[in-house]
């Protein structure tokens, strides 16, 4: 069976992004859908992990406020991240461990997607050792923290496109000290590809790397008929 | 890593040994192999009763988080409290000291809705 994805063409509040994946997350594991991927651009937000480290929080949560940024501790593993638009957040929703791509390790494969999608816009992308996500001479351009629920990942990796940097700069990124983020823009300045164009380059590799072919629709749009309440919430 | 024949093991990865109906509960080395560095482990509180699929741990990577579940029922009535000091035991031999917890079992029967050693082989992917 094809695997599905779904694509959000407004941004989203983290909220929102949360009760769609918790609704997803059961469906799957219950076998009621197929591996589903969401991406989609969330609302300024800043997200601690688990475990996230508060004292790499820079600012009061009513200074946050102020500078229209929600925070939310997730019930993912990572630690500290933010979320605007101008970035693509990935969350595949994928039964692992039966699919011979797996075997890898679901975090080299995130890694792989967000290095490879780096390549199709002409950027080197790399890991670094020790330290999970992708990264170029510019600075670390995607973060991965996710979880596993009865072997069902939910959460994923933010990929930096055109995103407003500066709110990186109310964080210590991923607890990484002197660290600087970077975006694509960053690096190709007005060359910079639109984001409908970074979103087919990360569902393409999604395809290969995670060894699942997409059968691809727009929330917005038509969906199969077990995906419509899932998505809406209705 | 070759599969222990002396167990029983769940779909969600993990594995039970029986000793007169004590079960010592831990993941595989697949599962382990799957998240990379572990770096915390939630262990249930001794004196908790358990059923088969509850929630009973969590263990953590860097960038992962994953929930391992009582794959029998029973009540928790030893952790493998070194573990919270050294998680990383997990990673280097998960079918030995990096058990997680043992349960007093509820019913041995549970163990025969699990799988054998090479019908769990045949799961995963290999590498």
């Amino acid at each position: 069976m094809n695997a599905w994805s779904v694509s959000f063409n407004k941004p989203i509040s983290y909220s929102a992004g949360l009760e769609i994946q918790h609704r997803l997350l059961k469906a799957r594991q219950e076998n009621k859908i197929p591996d589903t991927v969401l991406i989609l651009q969330h609302q300024p937000v800043v997200t601690l992990g688990n475990r996230g480290r508060s004292n790499f929080l820079l600012k009061t949560e009513a200074e946050y406020k102020a500078e229209g940024i929600d925070l939310f501790r997730a019930e993912r593993g990572g630690d500290v991240t933010y979320h605007a638009p101008g970035q693509w957040v990935l969350y595949p929703i994928l039964h692992l461990g039966g699919n011979d791509a797996d075997s890898h390790g679901y975090l080299f494969n995130l890694e792989q997607i967000a290095i490879q999608t780096l390549a199709d816009f002409g950027i080197k992308g790399f890991r670094k050792e020790g330290k999970s996500g992708a990264w170029t001479e510019a600075g670390k351009i995607a973060a991965i923290g996710f979880r596993l629920k009865k072997w069902v990942s939910f959460h994923g990796m933010s990929f930096n496109v055109s995103l407003d940097l500066s709110g990186f700069q109310t964080i210590v990124p991923c607890g990484l000290v002197g660290e600087p983020v970077a975006s694509i823009q960053t690096i190709l300045g007005k060359a910079c590809p639109e984001m409908e164009a970074v979103r087919d380059s990360l569902l393409n590799h999604f395809e290969v790397i995670c060894g699942r072919k997409l059968e691809r629709f727009d929330a917005e749009g038509a969906m199969p008929a077990e995906l419509v309440p899932l998505v809406s919430g209705s | 890593m070759a599969v222990p024949q002396d167990r029983f093991y769940a779909k969600t990865h993990e594995w039970v040994s029986l000793d007169n109906g004590i079960a010592t509960v831990g993941i595989t080395d697949f599962a382990q192999s799957q998240l990379s560095d572990l770096t915390f482990v939630e262990l249930p509180e001794v004196g908790t009763h358990l059923a088969a699929g509850d929630e009973a741990v969590v263990v953590e990577s860097v960038k992962a988080a994953v929930d391992v579940y009582a794959p029998v029922a029973g009540e928790v009535i030893e952790i493998n409290s070194e573990l919270e000091d050294a998680p990383e035991t997990i990673n280097t031999d998960a079918f030995g000291a990096g058990w997680l917890f043992k349960l007093k079992m509820v019913d041995e029967a549970d163990v025969d809705q699990m799988l054998d050693a090479d019908s769990y082989e045949e799961l995963c992917p290999v590498s």
